[in-house]
């Protein structure tokens, strides 16, 4: 999420319906949550949007220019929280099955075995 | 084997005493060897007694750094016989750890709770990184085997690893991770038995994210059974900072500047 301390979430689109059941827990989640999310990251633009007949979704908008949508319809206001801290948690990278747990751009400091290596 | 059965005969006479007293029974143990020692200075005889008891005692203190109970001394002694011993007690303390994992899923930690289940992990959070921290430096020919949970990796500075997600850090925070297995330079080894107490490495962590999709599928031939379920794994990626306990070689001279101070010299001598 923060890659050398800098934040890479830089906008996050609310989008709800102010009429709809399946927006029920977000508009909770606006009126309850969202102000102390909005205090504790400062660096971050929130926006809400209105789109009424529509499934609510947070949609947040990364440095590196990737687009991530996640639909929380008929969510609880707690697990909308939960979803926006994730993406705010996230360095916007594509999801990909992991090659390796451990990246590395120097693979050997004392140098790389061979079958020549005598010791 | 000997040593074996008369193990599991002392964890059997100290299992009653551990049972009704927990914990506190076992912080005076230390200080107990003391006043015997005097006393064994005072006369001869009762160094007979205190050469007997002596082994029981040093055992019945291994035994209680066995237990789950106190996880710092876990760390400190990974001796043969803490293994050994733990496997008779696992027995004894199964309904005890299940009672814990049952509570243990929704339930409030206090900050000291916090801070051992973290050390049992192998971290420990150190506070947010700063706009003024400049945790990250260019690369030193130095590595490290470093245990987080139950995964070791070898990490020089500024690699990234994922490690299972790591409960109570938020992102952007500095971490020690003091489970150091080995230490490393291109000249240098240092292997530790099975950890190296004076060793740290630093990391900031990056990212808490879930991982691919993992589809689980089972299906039963001829019964019309099939079950799909998806997992997504939570990750903590961190970034390593720095590596200490061992003495850094000094940073090579660029070999521009080294032909340049060698002309220089050559001058000098051409000149005189």
């Amino acid at each position: 999420m923060a890659w050398k301390g800098i934040w890479q979430l830089k906008k996050l689109v609310v989008s709800y319906c102010d009429w709809g059941g399946s927006s029920r827990g977000i508009r909770a989640f606006i009126e309850s949550n969202l102000p102390a999310y909005k205090d504790s990251n400062p660096q971050l633009e929130v926006i809400t949007e209105l789109s009424r007949g529509q499934h609510p979704c947070l949609k947040a908008f990364y440095k590196n220019k990737n687009e991530r949508v996640v639909c929380v319809k008929n969510l609880a206001s707690e697990d909308v929280l939960l979803h926006a801290t994730r993406l705010r948690n996230a360095l916007g990278r594509k999801v990909k099955k992991l090659p390796t747990r451990h990246v590395t751009k120097h693979p050997s400091v004392q140098g790389t075995w061979t079958t020549d290596v005598r010791f | 084997m000997a040593q074996r059965r008369w193990l599991q005969t002392v964890t059997r006479h100290a299992l009653p005493l551990l049972s009704s007293k927990p914990t506190t029974s076992l912080k005076p143990l230390p200080h107990l060897p003391a006043p015997i020692s005097l006393k064994s200075i005072l006369s001869p005889k009762p160094l007979q007694q205190f050469l007997y008891t002596d082994p029981t005692l040093f055992h019945a203190r291994s035994f209680s750094s066995s237990s789950r109970d106190d996880s710092e001394n876990e760390e400190d002694d990974g001796e043969e016989g803490s293994e050994e011993e733990e496997d008779y007690d696992s027995d004894s303390n199964e309904a005890e750890v299940d009672d814990v994992t049952v509570s243990d899923m929704k339930r409030e930690y206090s900050a000291e709770e916090k801070e051992a289940e973290a050390a049992t992990i192998g971290y420990k959070v150190t506070g947010p990184l700063l706009p003024s921290d400049r945790v990250l430096k260019h690369r030193e020919p130095v590595f490290a085997v470093v245990q987080v949970g139950s995964h070791q990796f070898k990490v020089s500075n500024g690699d990234c690893i994922y490690v299972e997600r790591l409960k109570f850090c938020e992102v952007n925070d500095k971490l020690i991770l003091n489970k150091v297995l080995m230490l490393g330079t291109s000249t240098q080894t240092i292997i530790g038995r099975p950890i190296l107490p004076d060793a740290a490495v630093h990391a900031v962590v990056e990212e808490h994210a879930l991982d691919a999709k993992v589809i689980i599928f089972k299906k039963k031939r001829r019964k019309n059974y099939r079950r799909t379920k998806g997992h997504r794994q939570e990750l903590t990626r961190l970034r390593i900072a720095d590596i200490q306990g061992i003495e850094k070689p000094q940073p090579k001279v660029d070999p521009k500047q080294k032909m340049a101070a060698v002309k220089q010299q050559e001058k000098v001598a051409v000149a005189a």
